[in-house]
C-alpha cells in the first residue's frame, strides 16, 4: 500500500520532473515569464504528453529501441498538429511569444526517455495515474516559476499590474530562470530531504497510518 | 592551518584598511549619503551571510566577514546617491546565489562583488551608469538631483578627456567613487601588493595588457594619453585591485595568475574599443572564471604529480636505507 | 583584434547559455570528461546534417502542409539517427557497443531539434540565410557552442559537486546556478 502511493504521487512531489530529474527545464527557463505564457504551455504539454505516452504504450515492446523512440517522437509530433490548431485559437499571442519552445514540447524527456525507462514497464492503470502525477509535476513548476518571475521580473501578475516597489528585470531573461530554478530546485531538495528524514524518524508512526 | 587561518584574516584587515579610505574619500565627496549606503549594503550582507550560514548549518566565525569586505567593494562601485533597496537585493544576491550556494568562503568559484555589479548591470543599467557630480551632497532620504555620464563614458565615445593630472589624482570627476580616486588606489595596491594580500601575478598581468594595448592600439588622441586613460577609466585599476587579483578567485601560481590577468585585460581592453561599453573589465571578469578555474585545476593537477614523484622519491630512499642496513648487517655477520 | 567581438557574438548566440537548450544532457554528460566529449561531438554531428536536411525540408514541402513541417524534422532526424548506428555497427563491435549510448542520448535532444526548428525559422525571417551551405555552417555553430557550454562547466564541475557546497545545492542546482551567472555576464556583453 505504502510503496504504490508513494510512486503514484512521486511526478508531483518526491521525484518532480523538472525539479528532480532535471527534465523540460528549456520551457521553464526560457518562458516561464509570465503566467499566459505558463498557461500555454502547461495546457500544450499536458496535452501532448498525455496522449503521446498513452498512444505509445500501444508499440511493440519488442522492437529496437532506436525505433520505438522514432515511432514516439513521430506519435508526439503527430498529436502536436491538433494541439497547436487548437493553442492558436486559445492562446493566439502567446504562441509567437513563446516561439520555437512549443514545438519542443513534442520532443520532450517525458516521451521521449521516460516513457520507455519508467512508464511502459508498469501496468496501465498506474502508469495512467504516474503520467497524470508527472505531467502536473511540470505544471506545478511552470505556473510558481511563472507566477514568482512575472510578479518580481515586471511588477504584474498574469499581465495585471501590482503595486511592485522594485522590478528585478533580469529575472525575466534567460539567465534569470537558470538562476532562480537552480534556487528553487535546491529548496525543494532541502526540504524533501527534510521531510524524508522525519520520515524515517518517524518510521514507525507512518506505517501506522499507512502512509 | 593556524598560519593559513591567521593569514586570512590579516587579508581580510589589509583589504578593509584600503576600502575604508576609499570609503572615507568618498564621503569628502558626496557627503553622508555615501556612507550610508556603504552602511546599508554591510549590513545586508552580513544578514545574508548570517542566514545562509545557518541553513548551511556552519558557525559564523570571523573568516566570514569577508562579506563586509565583498558589500563595501560593492558600495564603492555605485553611485553615491544609488537606490538603497537594489543596493540591498545586490549585496544578498552576491552572497546567497555567487558564494554561499556554491559552499561559501571555502569553495569560492565567482567574484562576489563581480556578480553583484553584473546583476545590477543587466537590471537597472541605466541606474548604475548616471552618476551625481562630485561635491554633490545627497541628503540620506532624497533622490539624486542632477545625474551625468561618467568619465569613462566620454573617454570611450570621444577618446579624450579635460580632466587635469591633479584631479585624476585626486578623483574629482564624474564616476564609481571608488574608481576614481587613483592616488589612493595607487597607494592601496603598493600596499596590498607588498604585503601579498592580493594576487601580484594577477594585478601585475591586467595592468600591464591594459598599458600595452593602450599603447600599441591606442584608445585616445595620444599614446601617453591613452595608456593613463586606459588604466584610470572604466574601472581597470579598481578591478585589477579587488576583483581580478582577489586572492579567493585568482590563480594561486605567479605565472599563471599573470596570465589570467593579461588575457582578460587585453580581452576587456579591445572590447571596450571595439564596443565603447563602460566598466566592462568587471563584466568580463566574471565571463573569464571559467579560465580562473581551469588554471587553478591545472594547478592542482601539478600539485598532485609533485606530491606522487615525492612519494615515491621517499619510497625509493627508504628502500635504499634498508637495502644499507641489510648489507650491513650482513657484513658484520661475516 | 575582431576576433573579440566574434567571440563574444559566439557566446551570445550560445544554445546552453542564452537558450538552455541541452542543459540536461550537458549536466549528465559531464560526470565524466569521456562521455562529454563523444556527447558533444555526436550532438555536433546531428545539429548540423539536421540543419543541412532541414534546409531541404523548408525549400521543397509545399506550403498547404506546414503544419506537418516538425514531423518532418523528427522523421529526419530519425533517419540520421537510424544511419549513425548502422554506421557504428558496421564500423566494429566495440566501437558500436561503446558509441551507441551517445547516439541515444543525442538523437532526439532538445538541442538538436531546437537548432534544426531555430535555423529554419531564421531562414523564413531573413531570406539571405535561406541557402544550404548557411543551414549547415548554423548547424555546426550550434553544435561548437554545445562544446564551448561543455568546457564551461567541466572547468567548475569539480567544484560544484565539492563536499563544500550544501547538500541540498550539490550539482545540478548549483550547475544551473553557476551557468547563470556566465549567462548573466554574457548577456551584459551584448
Amino acid at each position: 500500500m505504502k510503496n504504490r502511493k508513494t510512486s503514484v504521487f512521486d511526478g508531483l512531489v518526491g521525484d518532480n520532473t523538472v525539479l528532480s530529474s532535471l527534465m523540460v527545464i528549456s520551457p521553464v527557463i526560457m518562458c516561464g515569464t509570465d503566467i499566459s505564457n505558463a498557461i500555454a504551455l502547461i495546457y500544450a504539454f499536458s496535452a501532448i504528453t498525455f496522449f503521446s505516452v498513452i498512444l505509445g504504450s500501444f508499440v511493440p515492446k519488442k522492437l529496437p529501441y532506436a525505433a520505438k523512440i522514432i515511432i514516439y517522437a513521430v506519435i508526439a509530433s503527430l498529436v502536436y498538429i491538433p494541439v497547436r490548431t487548437a493553442a492558436g485559437m486559445f492562446f493566439p499571442e502567446v504562441i509567437g511569444r513563446v516561439g520555437i519552445y512549443f514545438p519542443l514540447l513534442a520532443v520532450n524527456s517525458l516521451i521521449i526517455v521516460q516513457s520507455e525507462t519508467k512508464f511502459y514497464r508498469m501496468k496501465r492503470l498506474p502508469m495512467i495515474a504516474s503520467l497524470v502525477f508527472y505531467i502536473l509535476g511540470f505544471d506545478a513548476v511552470m505556473l510558481i516559476t511563472a507566477f514568482i518571475r512575472e510578479l518580481l521580473g515586471s511588477g504584474t501578475i498574469n499581465g495585471r499590474v501590482v503595486d511592485a516597489d522594485t522590478i528585478i528585470s533580469g529575472l525575466g531573461m534567460p539567465f534569470g530562470g537558470f538562476i532562480f530554478l537552480g534556487l528553487f530546485c535546491g529548496l525543494y531538495r532541502a526540504v524533501r530531504s527534510a521531510v524524508r528524514r522525519e520520515e524515517n524518524e518517524g518510521g514507525g508512526d507512518s506505517d501506522v497510518h499507512g502512509n | 592551518m593556524q598560519t593559513k587561518i591567521k593569514s586570512e584574516r590579516f587579508i581580510w584587515i589589509d583589504i578593509m584598511i584600503t576600502l575604508l579610505t576609499l570609503e572615507l574619500m568618498e564621503y569628502f565627496y558626496y557627503g553622508i549619503r555615501s556612507v550610508v549606503l556603504g552602511c546599508v549594503c554591510v549590513g545586508a550582507s552580513l544578514a545574508a551571510e548570517l542566514i545562509s550560514l545557518r541553513l548551511m548549518k556552519r558557525k559564523f566565525t570571523a573568516d566570514d566577514l569577508t562579506c563586509v569586505s565583498d558589500a563595501l567593494i560593492i558600495a564603492l562601485m555605485l553611485p553615491a546617491a544609488f537606490d538603497y533597496k537594489i543596493a540591498a537585493i545586490a549585496c544578498v544576491f552576491a552572497v546567497v546565489a555567487a558564494k554561499n550556494v556554491f559552499g561559501g568562503r571555502l569553495n569560492m568559484i565567482f567574484s562576489p562583488a563581480a556578480a553583484a555589479y553584473v546583476f545590477i548591470y543587466t537590471s537597472w543599467k541605466s541606474l548604475l551608469l548616471m552618476y551625481p557630480e562630485p561635491h554633490t551632497h545627497t541628503g540620506i532620504f532624497e533622490k539624486a538631483g542632477s545625474l551625468v555620464s561618467s568619465a569613462s563614458h566620454s573617454f570611450n565615445i570621444n577618446g579624450k578627456l579635460s580632466i587635469s593630472d591633479f584631479e585624476l589624482l585626486m578623483g574629482n570627476f564624474c564616476g564609481p567613487p571608488g574608481a576614481v580616486s587613483v592616488l589612493l588606489l595607487s597607494v592601496a595596491a603598493i600596499v596590498l601588493l607588498f604585503r601579498r594580500s592580493i594576487s601580484a601575478g594577477a594585478f601585475i598581468g591586467t595592468v600591464s595588457a591594459t598599458a600595452l594595448l593602450a599603447y600599441i592600439v591606442p584608445a585616445g588622441v595620444t599614446k601617453a594619453g591613452s595608456v593613463k586613460y586606459s588604466i584610470v577609466m572604466n574601472m581597470v585599476l579598481f578591478a585589477a585591485i579587488y576583483i581580478i587579483a582577489d586572492r579567493r578567485v585568482a590563480p594561486k601560481r605567479g605565472y599563471f595568475a599573470f596570465f589570467y590577468g593579461f588575457f582578460l585585460a587585453a580581452f576587456a581592453y579591445i572590447y571596450t574599443l571595439t564596443s565603447a561599453k563602460e566598466n566592462s573589465i568587471v563584466l568580463i571578469s566574471l565571463v573569464f572564471t571559467p579560465a580562473a578555474l581551469g588554471f587553478k585545476n591545472l594547478e592542482k593537477h601539478i600539485e598532485n604529480i609533485r606530491a606522487e614523484e615525492a612519494a615515491s622519491e621517499l619510497l625509493q630512499a627508504q628502500e635504499n636505507a634498508d637495502d644499507t642496513v641489510t648489507e650491513e648487517a650482513a657484513a658484520d655477520e661475516e | 583584434m575582431f576576433m573579440v567581438i566574434e567571440f563574444v557574438v559566439l557566446l551570445s548566440s550560445n544554445l546552453i547559455l542564452m537558450q538552455a537548450l541541452g542543459t540536461s544532457t550537458l549536466f549528465i554528460a559531464a560526470g565524466n570528461k569521456k562521455n562529454l566529449l563523444w556527447t558533444a561531438i555526436t550532438i555536433t554531428i546531428f545539429t548540423t546534417l539536421g540543419s543541412g536536411a532541414a534546409y531541404f525540408i523548408k525549400n521543397l514541402l509545399p506550403s498547404g502542409i506546414a503544419d506537418l513541417t516538425l514531423l518532418f524534422y523528427v522523421l529526419i532526424i530519425g533517419i540520421i539517427y537510424v544511419l549513425l548506428l548502422a554506421a557504428l555497427y558496421f564500423a566494429g563491435g566495440e566501437t558500436f557497443k561503446k558509441a551507441r549510448k551517445y547516439v541515444h542520448l543525442s538523437a532526439y535532444n532538445c538541442a538538436v531539434m531546437g537548432t534544426v526548428i531555430t535555423v529554419a525559422g531564421r531562414a523564413e525571417t531573413m531570406p539571405e540565410y535561406n541557402h544550404f551551405m548557411s543551414f549547415v555552417s548554423a548547424g555546426a555553430e550550434a553544435g561548437s557552442g554545445f562544446i564551448l557550454a561543455a568546457f564551461i562547466l567541466t572547468a567548475a564541475y569539480r567544484k560544484l559537486n565539492s563536499s563544500k557546497v550544501p547538500a541540498a545545492f550539490r550539482g545540478f542546482p548549483a550547475m544551473l546556478i553557476y551557468l547563470g551567472l556566465i549567462s548573466m555576464a554574457v548577456y551584459a556583453l551584448r
